[in-house]
């Protein structure tokens, strides 16, 4: 290899000049192993790069994982998903639920809704069922005398009704 | 194939199997770059892991993106750093397994000697600050154009030239001491 043309490569290396198209050319330079004595310095830095991409993912097992993880995560992520959203709505409603029952407690021990004695006196309430009875017994006194005017009609019917007997 | 040379993917029609044959395949350069960022071998293919599954998973939305390899790398950049962050972790140490160096002509002492020189190497551009760092391993490694780089790292032209030349040229200046005083 003119080692003019390597010189002028490696200028515009150095200088980051070089086209992709040169770079290869220098580094296959460099893998042939024929440079001038003067660049064996340089040499294993074209090495090194050659060397470097040689380095694979070394694991027979990789690409398994990798497509075991893409066939399954959608599937098993829209259950798992749907089995989340749906757990949180029950809890939600659990709550809903179990806060209404322990208000409407409380709401009914706070007001009885049974008959509350009205009186402390005995007197007093002894008075008071005196009113209430005789305010029952006036009623029965009041019927009793529309009672009596309809047995007035019911008599006065009777004896129309013998009179019309004894002329026939 | 487009004119560039991409592979082009049709993202629309997009199966299982074609997913394995076509995308899978950029794995590797994928987990380089993970790992030139974590340095951890099991953390880097964690974080291919997770790009192939987003590739999968937005599919459709792919054909929207003009380079989809870049894409993936520049995925790939952000995930390794959110790693970084998450653990908290400083620069991790290089690769320090052995290079296999497979050249018959040379002497044991000479294969020896150019193991240890590519062994120092990969230490001069682990001590690099990042962006150089991710700079050089694309375009030195991986062999990406200048514009893809820009779209990988998310950098304009001029950050990703700069950074390039400085990382350049500070790999080139150990070298040239170590051949010059032996360090």
């Amino acid at each position: 290899m003119d080692s003019n043309r390597i010189n002028e490569l490696l200028k515009k290396y150095w200088s980051c000049e070089a086209s992709l198209e040169e770079e290869a050319e220098l580094r296959e330079i460099f893998k042939a192993g024929n440079v001038p004595d003067e660049l064996k310095e340089t040499a294993p830095l074209f090495q090194y790069f050659e060397e470097n991409k040689k380095k694979s993912l070394n694991d027979m097992s990789f690409e398994g994982r990798v497509m075991e993880k893409i066939h399954s995560p959608a599937k098993r992520g829209h259950i798992s998903k749907l089995v989340y959203n749906s757990m949180r709505i029950a809890a939600g409603l659990v709550v809903v639920l179990a806060a209404t029952w322990f208000i409407r407690n409380e709401i009914r021990s706070s007001n009885p809704p049974e008959v509350v004695d009205t009186y402390d006196d005995p007197k007093v309430a002894f008075e008071e069922t005196k009113k209430a009875l005789m305010m029952i017994s006036k009623s029965f006194g009041t019927a009793e005398e529309h009672a009596k005017k309809i047995n007035l009609f019911n008599e006065a019917q009777e004896e129309i009704q013998k009179k019309k007997e004894t002329k026939l | 194939m487009d004119p560039s040379g991409r592979l082009v993917i049709d993202f629309n029609g997009m199966n299982l199997e074609s997913f394995q044959s076509r995308v899978m395949p950029a794995k590797n350069k994928l987990f380089r770059f993970a790992l030139r960022f974590l340095g951890n071998e099991e953390e880097a293919k964690d974080v291919v892991q997770e790009v192939l599954i987003r590739v999968w998973k937005g599919r459709e939305q792919m054909n929207e993106v003009q380079n989809w390899e870049a894409w993936c790398m520049r995925i790939t950049k952000n995930l390794s750093l959110d790693r970084i962050k998450a653990m908290a972790r400083k620069q991790t140490h290089p690769i320090e397994e052995g290079y296999s160096v497979h050249q018959g002509t040379l002497s044991p002492h000479e294969s020896t000697e150019l193991h240890e020189s590519m062994n120092r190497i990969s230490q001069f551009i682990a001590a690099l600050p990042e962006k150089q760092r991710q700079v050089i391993h694309l375009r030195d490694i991986e062999g990406y154009s200048y514009n893809e780089i820009c779209e990988i790292l998310e950098l304009d032209m001029n950050q990703v030239k700069v950074n390039l030349f400085r990382a350049r040229n500070a790999v080139r200046e150990k070298l040239t001491k170590i051949n010059a005083y032996g360090l």
